[in-house]
């Protein structure tokens, strides 16, 4: 079990403190994840669920100390027994056009997209990518560090595919066959997978 | 009279943006339809050579915007048709020296003249783009059968929504018909596909192209003797509303389709 894990809400972003962990553990998890993050926390609120666990004034002054070095993270909040329960499930954008090359669209939950991916343009969500077209460009599922994300499209062929931590490409090899069937991107096992969707 | 502004855009250089800008505006004029082409490649100016009237330039638009001189006085009369009009740029300046607001001035006193007005922009996507588009109510883009200028022409027609020009119509540039049915270049599918608008016609590579660069004598003056002629001809036609066929259909060789698009068939 992960000392840290998110959830991606319209709200905000969901830290939960593993409580199995011991805080040194959480500690330097956060230290790395600060460090990875780039710039995706830009704006966006981080809600802090210790759940249950009993916080020391030193350990909350630490927390909140590396937390910051989200670049530009919008509100820090730390969550107590009773308001916890209250998160919204996560909550999704409806994108009705085919996005082009050079424009960019970034969400901090799910993303639908009815319309093409085209090369060239990027899409991150905080949460999945589902996809009622062709995906030829860059797409981030789980951009804050999520990988239980997933992308799903009709046509997946990106040029380049990332799931919270992870990241694949499309194959150098000219020619490739364009996938006939609708699929989904996961992770499983530390690995990328591609297969075709299942709808039952 | 209440002229339409197109702007030949394409974000790529090298794809043909100024010679179907000088083809498509010389074919309209050879259908009795009052022209005028401006040239918003400020600094880098070609479609006067294109046109062959480099000689007889005396003021620019720079000239006209800054109020050096009556639009009147800028216009070149097209030496061969009567009807069509060139706006120069001027050569030693740059970009900035136009905004976007007076461009849309600029078209606007035209329209009132014109049947039609139509704007060579220049490669990229900054300033003079900005300028260039600022007062058109379509645009056609222009693009090779090359991935770099399919994928630049995606941007630019995103660009283009952005600032409110909806549906712009493509011109396919420079294709040639051998080698795409090799599978050496992109086919007509593959690039509609990705650019999902409509595609106004398609251009086959041609060295009377080079030729009548060189000479400053658009290539559909003679129609009839060239294929990229007869193009642009055709091109013509449709903008100004006629019914060609075009794109249609299953059950015929792409080879037949091309001779059919470009008029041999």
């Amino acid at each position: 079990m992960e000392p840290i894990s998110f959830r991606v809400t319209s709200k905000g972003v969901y830290l939960n403190l593993n409580p199995e962990s011991d805080y040194r553990k959480i500690k330097n998890a956060l230290i790395r994840h600060t460090a990875e993050a780039n710039n995706f926390f830009t704006g966006v609120d981080l809600y802090v669920n210790p759940n249950g666990r009993i916080l020391s004034a030193d350990e909350i002054r630490e927390l909140i100390e590396i937390l910051s070095r989200y670049k530009n993270i919008g509100q820090l909040y730390f969550l107590n027994q009773e308001t916890k329960n209250r998160t919204r499930t996560m909550d999704t954008i409806l994108i009705n056009r085919t996005i082009r090359s050079g424009q960019r669209i970034k969400y901090p939950a799910n993303i639908v997209v009815i319309g093409d991916i085209n090369p060239g343009a990027e899409v991150i969500a905080g949460g999945d990518i589902l996809v009622i077209g062709k995906l030829r460009g860059v797409v981030h599922a789980g951009a804050a560090g999520s990988n239980e994300s997933q992308v799903i499209a009709l046509s997946l062929q990106p040029t380049q595919l990332r799931i919270g931590n992870y990241i694949s490409r499309s194959p150098d090899e000219k020619n490739i066959e364009e996938p006939t069937v609708p699929e989904r991107a996961y992770v499983k096992d530390g690995v990328i997978i591609v297969e075709a969707l299942k709808l039952w | 009279m209440a002229g339409k502004v197109i702007v030949v855009t394409s974000g790529k250089g090298g794809v043909g943006k100024t010679t179907t800008t000088a083809n498509i505006g010389t074919a309209l004029a050879m259908m009795e339809k009052k022209v005028c082409l401006i040239d918003a490649d400020i600094g880098l100016r070609n479609l006067d050579v294109v046109m062959g009237l480099e000689n007889r330039i005396v003021y620019d638009l720079v000239d006209v915007v800054e109020g050096n001189c009556r639009l009147e006085q800028a216009l070149i009369r097209d030496k061969r048709q009567s009807n069509l009009f060139l706006l120069p740029a001027a050569q030693t300046r740059d970009k900035t020296a136009v905004t976007p607001f007076q461009m849309k001035e600029l078209t606007e006193r035209l329209k009132e003249e014109m049947d039609y007005i139509l704007v060579d922009s220049p490669a990229g996507i900054e300033q003079g783009f900005k300028n260039a588009i600022a007062g058109a109510d379509s645009a056609i883009i222009v693009t090779t059968p090359e991935v770099s200028a399919v994928r630049d022409a995606d941007r630019v027609i995103g660009l283009l929504e952005t600032e409110g020009l909806k549906d712009p119509d493509v011109v396919i540039n420079r294709l040639r018909p051998d080698m795409v049915e090799k599978g050496d270049m992109m086919d007509i599918n593959d690039m509609i596909e990705i650019l999902a608008i409509n595609l106004l016609g398609v251009v086959p590579e041609d060295e009377n192209i080079v030729i009548s660069t060189n000479r400053g004598e658009p290539v559909v003056l003679r129609n009839g003797n060239t294929r990229a002629g007869m193009a642009f001809m055709n091109i013509a036609r449709r903008i100004n509303g006629e019914e060609l066929p075009l794109m249609s259909l299953e059950k015929e060789t792409l080879l037949n389709k091309l001779k059919r698009i470009v008029g041999l068939s």
